[in-house]
């Protein structure tokens, strides 16, 4: 779901640069979330496991994004700080994800995926404890969060003014996939949450 | 160590990477869904160049599997030294 350069107007290129960087200063003004060295290793373990790219019969693939597990295990604010690190250091070092785009990728990535992530983990978790709990929350949170995430992409590489209807066309395409996708998103965040709740249930924050 | 385990685990994982990364995406052809609906709209990817030192998780001369380990320790490292240099001060304020 990186988006490289070229693919975006450059209109919309400033304006989620603006929105990326304008959400991080509220974060960390208003929010001021703490840094574990927890999170500091959940970081480099997203961003190990974004490289396992994961081919599927009919020509596509995908690999974890991870916003969901970020928000759950460390919290929104902290879940997004950690993701914004791994794209931001994935375009600079890897040449992954466009430098024009890295605004847009931050927005889908480390802002979309992780709130709406959360979100959905915390709706479940608020009716469901113990480890079920977690591992439904982290199936339909990291579902939830892919799926937003993927339109939200589809969104921003449809309109342009050259293509003035390109979200009919983008956003089912983006929409359509990560829905089925996000489901091994969803199996991997629900896995993971379930298997640290049982191991060592305190290590999740969220 | 408190967390020896977890990082002993991430080498493992950026061990076996290129296993996924480069040789299974090599053979299937690594298409996303990002890529469909780009096709769709007939978009081009514009080559900006920014000078990452290590471009698309390769290493410049080295083959594509040992230049992914090498990007995903790498790149595993950077990250987890800048989330920790986070951590220092954000325990100090």
């Amino acid at each position: 779901m990186h988006i490289p350069d070229g693919y975006l107007d450059p209109l919309w290129a400033a304006a989620t640069y603006a929105t990326a960087i304008t959400y991080f200063g509220v974060v960390a003004k208003r929010f001021r979330p703490v840094i574990t060295p927890e999170a500091a290793v959940l970081a480099a373990g997203i961003f190990v496991a974004q490289m396992l790219n994961w081919p599927l019969p009919g020509g596509t693939s995908l690999h974890l994004v991870g916003g969901a597990l970020a928000a759950a295990v460390l919290g929104p604010w902290a879940g997004s700080v950690v993701m914004g690190l791994v794209i931001t250091v994935q375009c600079l070092l890897f040449h992954d994800g466009g430098i024009t785009a890295l605004g847009a990728n931050l927005l889908n990535m480390a802002v979309i995926d992780v709130l709406v992530g959360y979100a959905v983990f915390k709706a479940v978790r608020s009716r469901l404890g113990g480890v079920r709990g977690l591992f439904l929350g982290g199936l339909l949170g990291g579902w939830a969060g892919i799926v937003a995430a993927g339109v939200a992409c589809g969104i921003e590489i449809g309109l342009s003014p050259q293509w003035p209807f390109g979200t009919a066309i983008t956003v089912p395409i983006m929409g359509g996939w990560h829905a089925v996708l996000g489901i091994i998103e969803g199996i991997i965040t629900g896995s993971v949450l379930a298997y640290l709740g049982s191991k060592a249930p305190e290590v999740i924050k969220g | 160590m408190k967390y020896g385990k977890a990082l002993v685990a991430i080498i493992a994982l950026a061990i076996v990477s290129p296993i996924f990364g480069v040789v299974l995406a090599d053979a299937v052809g690594y298409h996303e869904p990002l890529d469909v609906a780009a096709e769709t709209l007939g978009l081009k990817e514009e080559d900006i160049e920014w000078g990452s030192p290590l471009p698309d998780y390769s290493v410049p001369g080295l083959d594509p599997v040992t230049g992914y380990i090498i990007s995903g320790i790498v790149g595993a490292a950077v990250v987890f030294g800048i989330a920790y240099l986070l951590s220092r001060v954000s325990k100090k304020e």
